[in-house]
């Protein structure tokens, strides 16, 4: 047990290097402090420009969990296709380590790595705008964090076993992460959208956890937002499932030798 | 004369052809500009019509530049990683040549994204443009083709030396936007912020856009485009010394290669 | 065409050196200095087959590099076609075609075809004439009737057939290439390697770089060897050959040796060295020695209580020469 443990800590940690290892300095610094700045002020700046001032809360608050998503996504689409790049995906499939452990490490230092990015965004929304957290229930917000970092990284999941079979994945990423962008409710309420696209975005993972988010920063209880957390967690452990089963699916039709582009 | 206009063509040519199959321009002209229309267009018609113009050119805006520029960066990464990026540079037609046919294809490409953006605020929120002034509007576009397309050019270069650059300059992207002012006016930046859009040469063709679309737009459109073209040529003056710049360091370094 | 200055050599390189100088580390930065050339020199005759053969990382690729203007030497000079390759690039890139070798550097998603129309267009080569040298081409290369189609349809050896296409596009005087049947299977590299003869007996001249001595052999005019950034032999095959002596080689097959026999076997004095390569199940002791005879007769003493087996003694060849040649310079 604790053997496996040092394992799924070493290639989590692993992981994160390899996520990265495109990177310069700079480069990480670009896209883990400039892009996150740059998304919470250009959005701001819309919102006060549209609605007035009194709303860059709202805004500020929208887009820094939205960020959880740079690694939920980004992070676990690109561990996936990094595996592809380096050809080292064969060597994990062929060797006897736990399927589901061996999956499950791959998104786990991503849901780390979002939840620092939401605090992060936080901060920079405090210094920025002037969040104030006092009569706000941070037990509860701290909870919102860390659910919507899982059920994001599980949306990514999928994404990453479809990664497995097509050659420009992070394509797909760039569109997931646009995509929640819309129809989150990260810049405007959910409601707001057509109704064929309010049903895609409550079955879409963030759009509950936000809510029940920016209650948590209102002051709300647990009680109150408790039913759109344990939705939230239902979505995303449904798209984890579905990639699980994609990935054990691909896994078996690639050694049947029906899948050579995958690798 | 006639050997380089050749040489400009195909390179136009050659990465126009290489676009249409790569996904990744349908992403940068189609797919996100459509995304930041859609958000822009709630945003801004949630408390009425009055600023809807930056809501239906801001992602054909957002689009064109992206297109424009990132594409140039692309398609430099891409030579890197075929291996040609070398023998581009090694022909005795000058790089700044070669770069000027892929950024007119990019130019011509990124035009596109005002389509599917135009389409999704008229069909999708009945959105139009009912003060457009079409003459002032294309001279307005036309000067902000330039700007995109001098910008694009000059900084083309870095990404031939500095793979970080590219990353770089990605992770700024929407700051550029906020900056510019494509889909709100820079007025809204704080105040420290605005003599960096000021310096900005899109900011000024951007400002002269919307102010040709808009009702009751007062200010000096004409003075706009000429600050957006005079800070173009100057972009211009120092693109040659970065070319000349880059061909010395890349022959130090052998940053051409892919190690 | 601008005529070129008065010039003995196509190629002349004087005292050439080439330092890389790379940062290291995030915050604390320090500077490691890579020295790739350490002053070479060079003279290759017009219309001469030159090779220049090294272990990887001798500073075959950097050469080649600083005299397709690709890269600028730290010191010294380098002249093709009595152009200075810092300066007069214009000159030098008109005159001069490249070829690199494995499968990169071309557009895979377009046809044979489209590739070579782009470069004729980028080497400013008049329509009419590029038209008519871009057929002729296909046809010498053997390419005709599939220049349609994609390039990642083709094997590797149309692909390096494309790409030496590539380079004698502008009709060049002078013909650098590096490394040029890497990853080619035997008969596509014979091919190539006669074609590169028929090349150079038309009157190009050839300047390559490999690291297969058979292939320097077998058609190189005059080679040099490189290692470490500095010439160590230079002169005709059979020349180099003879540099060494009159070398035997003795060579046997064992299972396993220790370091204590080869050190043995170092110790004779006409041994000079001794080299284990592995081969399929087994390791081969080549042995480069004066007198071979003698050898082989003191290895039963020597290799006490070892199995070894298929012992020969040969002459030297060219690979024997380069690995007494690398190995003494060391």
């Amino acid at each position: 047990m604790t053997q496996s443990l040092a394992a799924f800590a070493r290639s989590t940690w692993l992981q994160y290097v390899a996520l990265f290892q495109w990177a310069t300095p700079l480069g990480y610094f670009a896209y883990k402090v400039v892009l996150p700045v740059t998304q919470i002020v250009f959005f701001v700046q819309l919102g006060v420009f549209a609605t007035g001032p009194g709303n860059a809360l709202y805004f500020a608050l929208g887009n820094s969990l939205q960020l959880t998503a740079n690694s939920g996504i980004f992070g676990v689409i690109a561990t996936v296709s990094n595996e592809r790049q380096y050809g080292t995906l064969p060597l994990l499939l062929g060797s006897p380590a736990n399927r589901l452990l061996t999956f499950m490490s791959r998104s786990f230092v991503n849901v780390l790595d979002g939840i620092v990015s939401v605090v992060f965004g936080l901060v920079v929304t405090a210094i920025l705008y002037g969040l104030d957290l006092r009569t706000a229930n941070l037990p509860l917000l701290g909870l919102c964090i860390v659910v919507i970092s899982i059920t994001t990284a599980g949306l990514g999941l999928l994404f990453g076993s479809l990664g497995l079979v097509m050659r420009d994945s992070i394509i797909v990423a760039n569109v997931v992460y646009y995509g929640l962008l819309i129809l989150c409710g990260i810049n405007f309420p959910v409601s707001r959208l057509p109704d064929a696209l309010q049903v895609v975005a409550y079955s879409l993972p963030l759009t509950r956890g936000v809510m029940a988010a920016r209650e948590a920063v209102a002051g709300a209880a647990f009680g109150q937002v408790a039913g759109l957390l344990a939705g939230e967690l239902l979505v995303g452990a449904v798209y984890a499932g579905l990639g699980y089963a994609l990935f054990r699916l691909l896994e078996g039709w690639a050694r049947r030798g029906g899948l050579q582009e995958a690798y | 004369m006639r050997s380089l206009i050749r040489a400009a063509w195909r390179s136009f040519e050659m990465s126009t052809r290489l676009r249409v199959v790569s996904p990744w321009a349908y992403l940068n002209w189609l797919v996100f500009p459509v995304i930041f229309a859609a958000i822009g267009l709630f945003v801004l018609t949630s408390s009425g019509y009055a600023r809807v113009a930056y809501g239906v050119l801001g992602g054909g805006v957002i689009g064109f530049w992206s297109v424009t520029y990132l594409d140039g960066g692309n398609s430099i990464q891409e030579e890197r990683w075929n291996g040609t990026l070398e023998q581009i540079f090694a022909v005795p037609t000058p790089l700044v040549v070669i770069v000027i046919g892929k950024i007119l294809g990019s130019l011509l490409l990124g035009l596109l994204a005002f389509i599917p953006t135009v389409g999704l605020a008229y069909f999708g929120f009945h959105a139009v443009l009912p003060a457009l002034d079409p003459l002032r509007f294309a001279v307005s576009l036309g000067v902000l083709s330039f700007s995109f397309f001098i910008i694009a050019v000059a900084l083309t270069p870095l990404f031939a030396i500095s793979r970080s650059a590219f990353t770089v300059l990605n992770g700024l992207e929407l700051g550029v936007y906020g900056l510019c002012g494509f889909m709100f006016p820079v007025s809204q930046l704080p105040q420290w912020l605005q003599p960096i859009s000021y310096a900005l040469s899109p900011t000024w063709a951007t400002r002269a856009l919307y102010a040709s679309a808009t009702p009751s737009a007062s200010g000096d459109i004409a003075g706009w485009w000429l600050a957006s073209i005079g800070l173009s040529a100057l972009y211009l003056v120092v693109s040659v010394a970065l070319y000349r710049f880059v061909e010395v360091r890349a022959r130090v370094s052998g940053e051409l290669a892919l190690a | 065409m601008p005529s070129d200055p008065p010039f003995r050599h196509a190629i002349e390189v004087a005292d050439l050196r080439k330092v890389y100088t790379t940062t290291r580390g995030t915050f604390r930065r320090t500077k490691v200095e890579n020295v790739a050339l350490a002053g070479i020199d060079l003279a290759i005759a017009p219309g001469e087959l030159f090779g220049l053969l090294g272990p990887n990382g001798a500073g075959k690729t950097t050469t080649v590099k600083v005299l397709t203007t690709l890269l600028l030497p730290t010191s010294g000079t380098a002249r093709v076609l009595g152009h200075d390759v810092v300066s007069a690039t214009g000159d030098v890139r008109r005159r001069i075609g490249f070829v690199f070798g494995g499968e990169r550097g071309l557009y895979w998603r377009l046809s044979g075809y489209d590739n070579l129309r782009y470069f004729a267009d980028l080497y400013r080569i008049p329509p009419q004439v590029s038209k008519r040298r871009i057929g002729e081409l296909l046809e010498v290369l053997g390419l005709a009737g599939r220049e349609h189609d994609k390039v990642e349809g083709y094997s590797r050896g149309m692909k390096q057939r494309l790409h030496l296409a590539r380079g004698l596009l502008n009709d060049p005087d002078v013909l650098f290439l590096d490394e040029p049947t890497i990853g080619l299977d035997p008969v596509g590299a014979r091919d190539l390697r006669v074609l590169i003869r028929g090349l150079a007996d038309h009157g190009k001249t050839i300047f390559l770089t490999t690291h297969y001595m058979f292939e320097a052999d077998a058609i190189c005019d005059r080679v040099a060897v490189i290692k470490k950034g500095r010439i160590v032999a230079e002169g005709t095959p059979s020349s180099i050959k003879q540099l060494v002596g009159d070398i035997g080689v003795v060579e046997f097959e064992v299972d396993t040796i220790s370091q204590e026999d080869i050190e043995r076997l170092q110790g004779l004095d006409t041994v000079s060295s001794v080299v284990v390569t592995e081969r399929e199940l087994a390791l081969v002791v080549t042995i480069h020695c004066a007198q071979p005879a003698e050898v082989m007769t003191q290895l039963g003493r020597l290799l006490d209580g070892i199995a070894f087996r298929r012992v020969s003694a040969r002459e030297a060849t060219l690979e024997d020469a380069y690995v007494e040649l690398i190995g003494e310079a060391s």
